[in-house]
């Protein structure tokens, strides 16, 4: 089959053409994807995380996938992140060094992510981005990279990519896997089958709540980003199956999209110009921690 | 009281990546197996380069449902630690104390709110 992808931006629209494609193809089986992008005048780069999710089940069903008709603007964004060298393109070195690369990884592979961040991280929006940022923004990046490994059961990995703007002093990165969704976790706690996706993100959001048992407490990871935003006035996204959330300049808002997506996509997008030391609890002290 | 010994969690993880709630629970297996040997002790963060909640949650948070706060507060410290490590410990802690104190409520109080849908 021939699917024609749209312009893809990383905001609400973009998910939507991506569960679109994927609910095109989830009949598609031992057959073949033309995927061309011939109508795509823009392509966030960081939206190749959740596109590499959607291909990824295309091909898990015996399908070839092949992208085809790619305007020159877009095929270098996606040849310098390495999106394209998975499709039989060349890669295409980044001068300017403003990409932070693809990679589909393992939900063991912590220590490859760990080298991923320490690579591609570095230099960028950094010296201005203080250390104590630095920090905390890849512990951020950990809490959902762990999310993802704890509750995903996404059996075709975890897949991630970003880019820094530095004019706008910013810099997006999208962690994506292909599993069963905040939706089936929550539903599954619960028990209760009929829990829609932005219900159960909204729920996952609140301190404490956690799917997890065996006498375990959790439930911080998602709310430690959120705050970490907020002080940051950075931005998240977070997708999974037909539920969207944004957390924008201090506001929250939830959207349910037009398909399934095939798993969660978080987006953490970072101020580099925020010079502010950075602590997220004042005054904590040894002696009154515990 | 006995001499506290110095827990490294460097060590005991193989590393300065402290992510997984399985190095986590390793931690605690030792940290819990000490205080009940009326051991104190020392939890050395030295080299430690990143930690996050999911391994705090089962390295340190869930001592609290096995032992009385007081008796953590008497028998574990932590040393070499940067501010902003021990701003996630301390949320950490703030949350196991509450989820140990009552760990259905919170799902009680949501059970109501979900909804009806399928999608």
């Amino acid at each position: 089959m021939i699917h024609h992808l749209p312009t893809i931006r990383s905001n609400q629209d973009g998910y939507d053409r991506l569960a679109e494609l994927a609910k095109a193809t989830s009949d598609l089986m031992f057959d073949r994807l033309e995927l061309s992008l011939s109508r795509v005048s823009f392509l966030d780069a960081n939206m190749a995380a959740p596109l590499g999710v959607v291909l990824a089940g295309v091909a898990d069903r015996f399908n070839t996938v092949e992208i085809v008709e790619v305007p020159e603007m877009v095929e270098r964004i996606l040849r310098k992140n390495g999106f394209l060298t998975q499709y039989r393109f060349e890669p295409l070195p980044d001068n300017n060094r403003t990409t932070i690369p693809y990679r589909r990884l393992q939900r063991n592979d912590e220590g490859l992510f760990e080298d991923y961040l320490q690579q591609h991280l570095k230099g960028k929006g950094m010296p201005r981005m203080s250390e104590g940022l630095g920090k905390v923004f890849k512990q951020k990046l950990f809490e959902v990279f762990q999310n993802a490994v704890i509750h995903s059961e996404s059996e075709l990995g975890i897949f991630v990519c970003g880019q820094w703007f530095p004019q706008k002093q910013k810099l997006d990165l999208t962690i994506a896997d292909a599993g069963i969704g905040i939706r089936d976790r929550v539903r599954r706690h619960f028990g209760n089958d009929k829990i829609g996706s932005v219900p159960a993100i909204r729920w996952a959001l609140q301190e404490s709540n956690t799917t997890k048992t065996g006498g375990q407490p959790g439930g911080l990871g998602l709310k430690l980003l959120h705050e970490f935003a907020r002080l940051n006035k950075g931005r998240i996204h977070i997708v999974s199956r037909f539920g969207f959330y944004e957390f924008n300049a201090g506001q929250e808002s939830f959207a349910k999209l037009e398909n399934d997506f095939p798993g969660t996509a978080v987006t953490l997008e970072v101020n580099t110009a925020d010079t502010s030391a950075y602590c997220l609890a004042s005054e904590v002290t040894r002696e009154d921690i515990f | 009281m006995k001499t506290p010994v110095i827990v490294r969690i460097f060590d005991i993880v193989g590393g300065p990546l402290c992510v997984s709630a399985e190095d986590g629970q390793r931690v605690h297996d030792k940290i819990a197996a000490l205080i009940r040997d009326d051991q104190p002790v020392i939890l050395s963060f030295e080299r430690v380069e990143t930690l996050i909640s999911a391994f705090l949650n089962a390295a340190i948070g869930q001592l609290y449902g096995e032992f009385p706060e007081d008796r953590i507060r008497e028998m574990v410290t932590v040393q070499d630690m940067d501010a902003e490590d021990m701003a996630v410990l301390k949320v950490v802690i703030e949350n196991a104390k509450k989820y140990f104190s009552n760990p259905k409520a919170f799902d009680e109080a949501w059970r109501e709110e979900m909804g009806n849908d399928n999608e």
